[in-house]
């Protein structure tokens, strides 16, 4: 779920982007000038995949991709969520473009946090990894809906409850993605492991 | 066997690879101690093997690699350091895949990108853009984003991104790929107006004939051979050697005469009629499949297919031609039931009920043009395996269809292999085999022979000869519709023009001429 | 008893079809959309559930806002969302949404964009407006609102009202995105925030996200496609999780190996780590008084909000 324009308080709302601002301009110092057209090619892939929707009984579900993202991209990760969400907010309108910095905080942070712990957890068998991948995808979703739910507790008492079930409708989509997630990284292990294993636009400047 | 110079006279070469290697960082091998001099001016076909080192070898002579070992040099300046992003601007590379050159938001943008960074001002930028996408023929459609434009203009497009760069030398990987003999010709006449050194990777030997004055072989990362182009053609040995043997396309056509009014088999299995073509069966009166007065529209509006008469008989096998953009995928969409469109559709004679559409995928499999869309398991077992499970099988009966399936595609014994690192004609039958486990009436095949080497297109045609089932073949390629297909269907703007004996189709040659097979529009 | 108390309206029957109306609104926009898109797509075999706008399709017109300066209308109409966003009472949210109606018709853009915009938003929306009038916490003072037929569910004002606010601002701010992006060429609009300070770089990878959006879409869209003719339906259960998980990381590694190819393809033409830039653009007076006749609306409407926080026109 992203926030609508008009949700959060416009201190809220203007923090969130001053954030976020940092975060990408922090991004764009530390890669590699090399890498960010990759990085830029790849996101479009993370964004065509989060529109896939899975059914959950009778609604469907939309992936939301933060822990995937992140195990795969390390630090570029929040570069890369802030791009997608861009885009889907002049595209689709999923999420107002003034909630912008607040929504990718809300996405991006999970994600450099399962940038963070996958390569230290995932070992080196097959189910060690998938086990990661299940960690990460689902922990990246639980922590999204958190931050969502922290980010509109401040707008007041009025959206507590709002916020309670914010997390709540979090809970199905984060077992689905856990699944997902793992398997995707199943699936990565066995048919391409180094893009597991070194975080592909992370490293030291290289050479070029 | 030492690779044979061609005589140089006392021109010094443009470039001068001596003793190159290369290892990618897996430890795959790449090139292995490359000799090789080209000249300025030169016309090369560098030929192989798919995964023999072409695509490695030109990568150097832009600098996307530097040697390893060894030396590649360039006008006798070692290709290294600052002299590389010097030779980018004058060393154009056209890839594979058009997709990868038109990362710009319009076609404008893209064509401007090179001369932008050769550093012209932009009233000469304007004018370098849009001579040369008039050259090919897109400047009505400069403002468009890629994503707007067809397979063809794609693939002109990035031509002229490259050629409005003006460059000394200019280096294609596989331009034929996928393209229609009406796009081929096209850029086969740009091509010919190109005057600088030319570097072709192509499979296609027929294209390259008369474009092409040198053929470099590479054979597992080394120069195998080094021709005068015609002589690699008339040496049915060394071709054979490296897989590019294309003649047996010619050596089918001394068993499978196709004349006015006869039709011979080498081996005969079934009936024939006296004007040409496969006799139906006779048991099977009524088609598998038959589309009556059918139409299907994009949701835009724009027709696909219009009024389409089509019945598929047990057993027979149809070439489906036309030109890009006939409509030919979106009337194999709608025989899947993919597409719903307007019109009757039978199913043994009876009409389609709505529940019935979920499960078409039952009776009518298809192999798609890309295997990378269909591919989508981590081991070759689990590719084969993925519809019967959909059926619900059990577990014996899985195991079952998934050898056979394997066998049939002669890829036994391949059940733990990862699909992504097979080789492109593995990786087709694989596809197939995908299909053939779901045990089908009818096969559509859609362009599988795109992007195959002369050595796969031969085992992928021994496959489907085998194949008992009903096919429909959507291709370019004459020498297996000749070789497969009992009778021709001729689509031309969504509509059936013809619908013929293949032996009729032959001899009809201004149909050909308006289907794209030669020519078109 | 003091004024403290609580108050309790009780609706007529035909004010509380209004009301509810009112309150159901942006789930019945919803439902509609879906259900139409539904009838579409039900003959086709896009199995993506979203395929991807052009934002860009009317870029060609001679509105106001075609010819503004992108980088200058960007500016001012970003600042009025935020102003918008600012807004605490719904009468003067309710004025926005108008302001924004206007907008949109002088931009002379067909509807069906921004009412696919609006469809976007009534998800949340919705959800505010269903759970917010329940889930207010008491206030003394309050006024409660009983509709007939549902005595047993007392909504708060506080809450309905809070929701019709956040609603509005919300649509407004919707609204106000297709006169902002869809009336110049998406690469001229983007151009316009490097203009504004945000790095050229950061563009420069917007816009190729932008452009294989599409390439990636199509190749997800026809490895579904091959996945549906084999059988495959995806369901609630471990097998599709599966199944999706393969396929995901199937796109993931196609997309890093054309990473790799356009990252070559840009080197072979000269690519040395910056975009060539097109010549830069300067606003004209009539840029600069339109920018500001936008943000002068913001500042009134914030003012007029603060000054009269009126909540019922």
């Amino acid at each position: 779920m992203h926030i609508a324009d008009g949700v959060l308080p416009v201190s809220v709302s203007l923090a969130g982007y001053a954030l976020t601002l940092a975060g990408v301009g922090y991004s764009l110092r530390r890669l590699d000038s090399a890498n960010l057209p990759k990085v830029a090619v790849v996101t479009s892939s993370f964004f065509v995949a989060s529109l896939v929707h899975l059914p959950l009984g009778p609604t469907s579900v939309h992936l939301l991709l933060p822990g995937i993202v992140g195990a795969l991209l390390g630090p570029a990760a929040f570069l890369s969520i802030t791009i997608g969400l861009f885009l889907q907010s002049i595209l689709f309108q999923f999420g107002g473009l003034t909630a912008l910095g607040a929504n990718s905080l809300m996405m991006g942070l999970p994600a450099l946090l399962a940038g963070f712990v996958f390569p230290r957890i995932r070992g080196r068998t097959r189910t060690s990894n998938a086990l990661a991948g299940i960690l990460v995808s689902g922990g990246g979703v639980l922590l999204a809906g958190l931050l969502l739910a922290a980010l509109l507790a401040t707008a007041g008492e009025d959206f507590w409850g709002v916020a309670k079930l914010a997390v709540a409708a979090h809970v199905p989509v984060m077992f689905i993605e856990a699944g997902v997630g793992g398997c995707t990284v199943a699936f990565l292990f066995q048919v391409k492991p180094e893009l597991l294993a070194v975080q592909t636009f992370s490293g030291p400047r290289n050479e070029q | 066997m030492a690779a044979q110079p061609m005589p140089a006279g006392d021109r010094p070469p443009l470039y001068s690879l001596r003793h190159l290697t290369y290892t990618y960082p897996d430890g795959t091998p790449g090139l292995r101690e490359i000799t090789l001099d080209i000249f300025a001016g030169d016309r090369m076909a560098l030929v192989g093997r798919n995964g023999s080192g072409k695509s490695t070898l030109i990568r150097h002579l832009n600098g996307l690699f530097t040697a390893q070992t060894g030396e590649c040099r360039y006008q006798d300046q070692p290709l290294i350091g600052a002299l590389i992003p010097e030779i980018r601007l004058r060393v154009g590379m056209l890839f594979q895949d058009p997709d990868d050159h038109l990362f710009c938001p319009t076609l404008y943008e893209d064509v401007a990108f090179g001369p932008r960074n050769q550093g012209h001002r932009e009233d000469e930028v304007d004018r370098l853009v849009r001579d040369s996408l008039t050259m090919v023929g897109l400047d009505s459609l400069c403002g468009k984003p890629a994503h707007h434009l067809s397979y063809g203009q794609k693939k002109r497009a990035a031509l002229a991104t490259i050629l409005a760069m003006k460059p000394h030398v200019l280096i294609l990987d596989e331009p034929t790929a996928n393209l229609d003999s009406r796009q081929e010709a096209v850029f086969k006449r740009l091509l010919h107006e190109y005057t600088g050194t030319l570097i072709i990777i192509e499979h296609n030997l027929l294209f390259l004939h008369d474009l092409c004055e040198r053929a470099v072989v590479l054979a597992d990362g080394r120069v195998y051979h080094d021709y005068a182009f015609n002589d690699l053609l008339s040496n049915p040995q060394a071709l054979r050697e490296h897989g590019l043997d294309f003649t047996f396309r010619f050596a089918g056509r001394n068993r499978h005469y196709i004349g006015a009014g006869h039709h011979h088999h080498y081996l005969p299995t079934h009936d024939h009629g006296t004007e040409g073509g496969h006799l139906t069966p006779k048991d099977s009166g009524v088609p598998l499949i038959e589309l009556q007065h059918y139409s299907f529209c994009y949701s835009d509006g724009t027709p696909a297919i219009n009024d389409i008469n089509l019945g598929l008989f047990a057993g027979e096998t149809i070439a489906l031609v036309g030109e890009n953009g006939a409509g030919k995928s979106t009337l194999a969409h709608c025989l899947l039931g993919l597409h719903r469109g307007k019109g009757t559709f039978l199913v043994d004679g009876r009409p389609l009920v709505k529940g019935d559409w979920p499960l078409l995928w039952r009776r009518v499999g298809i192999v798609f043009q890309y295997s990378a869309d269909q591919l989508f398991c981590p081991s070759c077992w689990e590719e084969v395996a993925f519809g019967p499970q959909q059926l619900g099988l059990s577990p014996r009966e899985i195991e079952l269809r998934v050898q056979k399936a394997l066998a049939v595609v002669q890829l036994e014994g391949f059940d733990k292999r990862v699909p992504l690192h097979m080789s492109g004609g593995e990786r087709k039958r694989l596809a197939i085999a995908a299909t053939l486990s779901l045990q089908p009436e009818i096969l559509i095949l859609d362009e599988p022979t795109a992007s195959l080497d002369p050595k796969s297109e031969e085992q992928l045609l021994a496959v489907l000869e085998a194949l008992p089932m009903a096919m429909l073949l959507i291709t370019h390629d004459l020498f297996f519709i000749r070789r497969l297909c009992s009778r021709t269907i001729v689509l031309h703007q969504g509509l059936i023009i013809r619908d013929y004996k293949t032996g009729a189709f032959f001899a009809d040659n201004q149909l050909r001429t308006i289907n794209g097979l030669d020519n078109i529009n | 008893m003091t004024s403290l108390a609580t108050r309790t309206i009780v609706l007529t029957p035909s004010q509380g079809v209004v009301f509810l109306l009112c309150l159901l609104a942006p789930l019945l926009l919803l439902l509609g959309c879906r259900w139409r898109r539904r009838k579409i797509l039900g003959r086709m075999s896009t199995p993506l559930d979203w395929s991807i706008p052009a934002i860009d399709a009317q870029a060609h017109g001679s509105s106001v806002f075609h010819c503004w300066m992108p980088a200058v209308k960007i500016g001012s109409l970003l600042c009025l969302s935020f102003l918008i966003v600012a807004l605490h009472s719904l009468f003067w949210s309710m004025v926005s949404v108008l302001i924004a109606l206007i907008a949109v018709h002088l931009a002379r853009i067909p509807w069906q964009r921004p009412l696919q915009r609006l469809a976007a938003v009534s998800g949340l929306c919705a959800l505010f407006l269903l759970v917010l009038p329940l889930t207010s916490p008491p206030r003394p003072g309050e006024t409660i609102l009983l509709v007939p037929l549902l005595e047993w569910l007392p909504l708060r004002l506080t809450g309905v009202v809070l929701a019709l606010t956040i609603s509005c601002k919300a649509a407004t701010v919707a609204l106000l995105m297709e006169p902002m992006f869809a009336t110049s060429e998406l690469s001229r609009t983007l151009q316009g925030f490097t203009n504004l300070g945000l790095p050229g770089t950061l563009i420069q990878m917007i816009l190729l996200c932008h452009r294989y959006l599409f390439v990636f879409q199509q190749e997800a869209a026809r490895m579904q496609r091959a996945m549906r003719v084999r059988g495959f339906v995806p369901r609630t259960n471990l097998a599709t999780l599966r199944t999706t998980g393969n396929s995901l990381g199937m796109l993931f590694i196609r997309s890093f190996e054309r990473t790799e190819r356009v990252y070559e393809a840009m080197l072979s033409r000269g690519y040395r780590g910056t975009f060539p830039a097109a010549a830069k653009q300067f606003p004209t007076a009539k840029d600069v008084a339109k920018g500001l006749v936008a943000v002068l609306i913001g500042v009134l409407l914030l003012v007029l909000d603060r000054l009269y926080p009126v909540q019922w026109p």
